[in-house]
């Protein structure tokens, strides 16, 4: 039947089918047959006795971690678990039953949690197994490990928080849930589980002044094979109180280190020799100044109230040396302070033998309870308002400005300005005890760097707090190397993508006839060589439209006139008379031979240097005249460009006409003009 | 003609190479996001303010002295700046920025549409639409640390069935957690997507729990039991003239005397003890139920009750200018 998500159903015990050891499995069969003329019995049909052997495990020193599920409280855990009982839950739901406790019933689970505050026992880890039970105590069986950990307890300790005989039974049981609840299944396999309870609830301390203290507990799982008897029958008979007390936190300063040196030493303070004067003491050592002492080593001990000063104390002697913290200035007072406690003594207790018994570790754990507080007087107790508002304890911290805040949920905060001016200025974070304005109208305008977001009240100061906000983005951005590459990356695929398009529709008749489909069908990817192809396309279509007509192959040479006759074309070719070809052939020989060539007569007459230099230095002048009076004005021409270096005449003036710079220079307006604006 | 398409073309040409070095993704495909999801992934988380400093949340410790509970709206302004500064990272021209302008009112309708769906569990539908007001409260308490997992539940109305009944995970009343962290040991920062009514908050169901209740008195501590019936786990009287004081074991701290109690409980045979009891019933009488913290109004208190400011803005106005 489904348990259904939610609930769980409660078992007292699940018996394994078999329990854990070695097991013997023996099969034996008998076969007769008969028929009407005669019969077989079991010894002529005869069958072998089968032996098998089987071998139960089950975990016995150590619990695997696999089939532990949960601990209450965590381990390593802070809390207010004062009110509940820490417990285990086991994935086996059968383990707590599979072995069995000499001298208990059926019922009896062999496993127990104890809990035990810093002090109380002592928890032994990688200790060989056999070393794992008390001196005595033999587990016959298989040790499957061979180092385990072993909780060491006097009996004292057992007596006390250790679960009575009758306890055991009540603090195991088994547990099926829902497999589809996953609350409660908390990773199991078949929705059976077994947990076991401890029977101590881990109660906070209190120091000496009534305040509380965390105490640290360790909670073990331990094997009680063999050592069942040890537990009490039942639990003590003095009458249980309805109130049990806080464990007593004291802080014990190591003062009995004296008392271990002197008994050793058998000094002068050893005991026995009270009423020691200082005097005696100088004898004994020399005073030596001590150097700055460190304030005196302190152990933490707890005990419980009750138990105070009774023989259940062990004695567990001084494990380390420490001064107390009064002050001392020489050894000899050292000395006396050593032997101070040694010497008021009291009188005696005798201590009781009290036995020690080690019992296997399946799991341990360590929590630590503090305070009295649980969830419930904590939350009920909350100061629950609106963030900005201070509360009922509004007073001020000293050495500070009280805090100011405004009915808007901003803050002062000091701020110093870039210039390096101490102001205060206006904060308010994302967190603000009033509804803001989020419809669409009402959000904030993009901005693209921090200042846009700088607001100035009424009051003189700065509002920063979107400011702030558009820093803390920018920064907690720049600080993740992978965000700033998709950014990046973004921007480049994106960003030029969306450009792309952008060029793509702003031609889009252009292209729809370049690649001559639809707008919506152009493929991008293939766009490149589409456009490529249409290109060469039509280049060769029309190559004058792109590249201009072709060149001709050859080019044509100027035009011959060939009129008149063979010889009159030669003469005048040769820039003879044509008469010369004409007659006989010898005659025209000779005649040729006779003839002047004809050449031009250069006529040369004696020129002087210096009219030559006179000649072209007049002309450069004027070059050099009109060259300059072309780039000025006709202002500045007139007002500053006299003297024997630059002869200005009529003709020069008269010849120029207002340019544009002319123009400009009138134009007083424009004489602030600058070239950074015209750009 | 042919110089204008020249130019049009060499424009083409260049960003053809750009596409062909980069890996090609076609914008139809990524046509319904306005922005890659590694970047929107991290503009949400922004968005819930996820790795802002907790100077900037809460700028003076004053605001949320210890063992205090403080509601709050969330400033979308204040949010929105914040993605904006993680925007302009990206941006590196002014091109950039007109791109940017062009594009933010798509992000920021996504990152509206997203961020409600941060915690969306598989199988819950999305929410869509515009968004609404998105609020929460900051904890700042022992419970916190000493109880981590703290189970909180929004609702939007009052729910009909009590503080007590057990709520699915799709009730249509809940609202939704955007989040729910611990930015401290001792401080617990949570976001609804709206304005809740009533706030469960809820100690931790690590596995179920087995205790008492218990009462202090000086330096001890007493514990009761409330009884339960065996058949239907209701308790045997609910205003608990049934309980049980639960024996100590003298001379311990805190060691329950369980044979002691089961006697004690034998004078309520509902609970199964009259037979004498069994691990199972035992368990059963112990079980624990997380403690749920209910927040929520019966009656609206003024605001002032639950803001006072310390400076009224006008007597600030007229300290500083002397008026």
């Amino acid at each position: 039947m489904a348990v259904g998500e939610g609930k769980f159903r409660l078992y007292s015990k699940l018996t394994p089918p078999l329990e854990a050891g070695l097991w013997r499995l023996r099969a034996d069969q008998h076969l007769e047959a008969h028929t009407p003329e005669t019969g077989l019995d079991e010894n002529d049909l005869r069958v072998d006795q089968e032996n098998v052997h089987l071998r139960i495990r089950s975990p016995r020193y150590l619990l695997p971690p696999d089939q532990i599920l949960s601990t209450y409280p965590p381990a390593n855990s802070f809390g207010s678990y004062g009110s509940r009982l820490p417990q285990v839950v086991i994935k086996r739901r059968t383990l707590p039953w599979e072995r069995r406790l000499d001298g208990a019933s059926d019922q009896t689970p062999w496993l127990a949690l104890v809990l035990i505050a810093e002090g109380e026992a002592k928890l032994e880890t990688s200790v060989n197994v056999e070393n794992c039970v008390t001196e005595g105590v033999d587990l016959e069986g298989i040790k499957e490990v061979a180092r385990g950990n072993c909780l060491v307890a006097k009996k004292s300790m057992i007596d006390r928080v250790f679960p009575t005989k009758n306890d055991i039974n009540l603090l195991a049981h088994a547990r099926e849930v829902d497999i589809h609840d996953t609350e409660l299944m908390m990773g199991d396999d078949d929705g059976f589980l077994a947990v076991v309870i401890s029977n101590r609830l881990p109660l906070p301390g209190k120091d000496e002044e009534g305040n509380d203290a965390p105490v640290k507990y360790l909670a073990c799982l331990i094997n009680l094979e063999g050592q069942y008897d040890v537990l009490l029958d039942r639990s003590p008979d003095p009458a249980p109180s309805f109130a049990t007390q806080f464990l007593t936190k004291n802080l014990v300063v190591q003062e009995q280190a004296a008392l271990d040196d002197h008994l050793v030493m058998g000094t002068a303070l050893a005991p026995g020799r009270a009423g020691i004067n200082p005097a005696d003491l100088g004898e004994l050592t020399n005073p030596v100044p001590l150097a700055a002492s460190s304030k005196g080593s302190r152990t933490t001990g707890y005990q419980s109230g009750t138990a105070g000063g009774k023989g259940a104390r062990p004695y567990a002697g001084s494990r380390q040396w420490g001064t107390s913290s009064r002050s001392k200035t020489t050894s000899a007072q050292v000395s006396l302070q050593m032997a101070e406690s040694f010497r008021i003594v009291q009188g005696y207790e005798t201590l009781p033998y009290d036995s020690e018994h080690r019992f296997p570790v399946l799991l341990h754990w360590s929590f630590t309870t503090t305070g009295k507080t649980t969830f419930r007087s904590l939350m009920t107790n909350l100061d629950s308002r609106l963030l900005g508002d201070v509360g009922k304890t509004g007073k001020p911290l000293s050495g500070r400005l009280p805090l100011e805040v405004v009915a808007s949920g901003h803050i002062g905060l000091g701020h110093q300005t870039r210039e390096g001016y101490r102001v205060r200025a206006w904060y308010r974070g994302p967190l603000v005890p009033h509804p803001t304005k989020s419809a669409g109208s009402d959000r904030l305008k993009l901005a693209h760097s921090s200042d846009q977001l700088r607001v100035v009240i009424p009051d003189g100061r700065e509002d920063l707090s979107l400011a702030t906000a558009f820093e803390t983005g920018r920064l907690l951005t720049l600080s993740q190397p992978s965000i700033i590459a998709a950014l990046m990356r973004w921007r480049q695929e994106d960003y030029h993508a969306a450009r792309l398009r952008s060029l793509l529709v702003s031609n889009r008749n252009l292209w729809e006839e370049v690649l001559g489909v639809g707008f919506e069908e152009i493929e991008l990817h293939k766009l490149g060589p589409l456009v490529g192809r249409f290109l060469a396309d039509a280049i060769v279509r029309n190559p004058q439209r792109f590249l201009g007509n072709p060149r001709p192959r050859v080019t044509p040479g100027r035009p011959l006139e060939f009129e008149g006759s063979s010889t009159t074309l030669l003469a005048r070719g040769l820039g003879l008379e044509p008469a010369l070809f004409k007659g006989e052939l010898t005659r025209v020989f000779n005649s040729l031979r006779n003839v002047q060539v004809p050449r031009d007569d250069l006529r040369v007459s004696e020129l002087g240097r210096v009219d030559i230099r006179e000649t072209l230095e007049t002309d450069l002048d004027r070059q050099r005249i009109d060259l300059v009076s072309n780039a000025l004005s006709n202002k500045l021409l007139n007002e500053s460009l006299t003297g024997p270096a630059f002869p200005v005449t009529d003709r020069i003036r008269l010849d120029l006409s207002d340019d544009n710079l002319d123009m400009i220079l009138r134009d007083t307006g424009r004489l602030d003009f600058t070239d950074e604006d015209e750009s | 003609m042919i110089n204008k398409n020249a130019d049009v073309l060499e424009h083409l040409g260049h960003e053809f190479e750009k596409a062909a070095r980069s890996p090609f993704t076609e914008f139809k495909q990524d046509e319904k996001t306005a922005m890659p999801a590694a970047l929107r992934n991290w503009l949400v988380r922004l968005r819930l303010l996820e790795g802002v400093p907790f100077a900037n949340l809460v700028a003076d410790s004053e605001l949320l002295p210890p063992e205090s509970i403080r509601w709050f709206y969330l400033d979308r302004r204040w949010s929105d700046a914040l993605v904006q500064g993680a925007l302009s990272v990206g941006t590196v021209n002014s091109d950039d920025r007109i791109q940017l302008d062009a594009q933010y009112t798509a992000i920021r309708a996504e990152l509206d549409t997203e961020e409600r769906n941060v915690r969306r569990r598989k199988g819950v539908a999305r929410l869509m639409g515009q968004p609404g007001p998105v609020t929460g409260f900051l904890l700042r308490s022992a419970a916190v640390s000493g109880w981590p997992g703290l189970h909180v539940r929004a609702f939007n109305v009052d729910p009909e069935e009590g503080d007590d009944f057990q709520f699915t995970e799709d009730d249509p009343r809940r609202v939704r957690l955007l989040r729910l962290e611990r930015l401290a040991p001792a401080v617990l920062l949570c976001l609804f997507d709206s304005i809740p009514k009533v706030v469960h908050i809820e100690e931790p169901r690590q596995g179920v729990q087995f205790g008492f209740m218990h009462q202090d008195n000086g330096n001890q501590r007493s514990a009761s039991l409330r009884p339960r019936n065996k058949d239907n786990f209701e308790y045997l009287a609910d205003d608990g003239s049934k309980d049980v004081d639960v024996p100590f074991r003298v001379g311990s701290s805190g060691v329950v005397d369980i044979r002691r109690l089961s006697e004690a409980l034998e004078a309520h045979p509902d609970t199964g003890a009259g037979d004498g009891l069994d691990s199972a019933e035992y368990a059963l009488q112990l079980v624990t139920f997380p403690w749920r913290q209910v927040f929520g109004e019966v009656q609206v208190p003024p605001i002032s009750a639950m803001f006072r400011a310390t400076i009224e803005y006008e007597t600030m106005v007229n300290a500083t200018f002397k008026l």
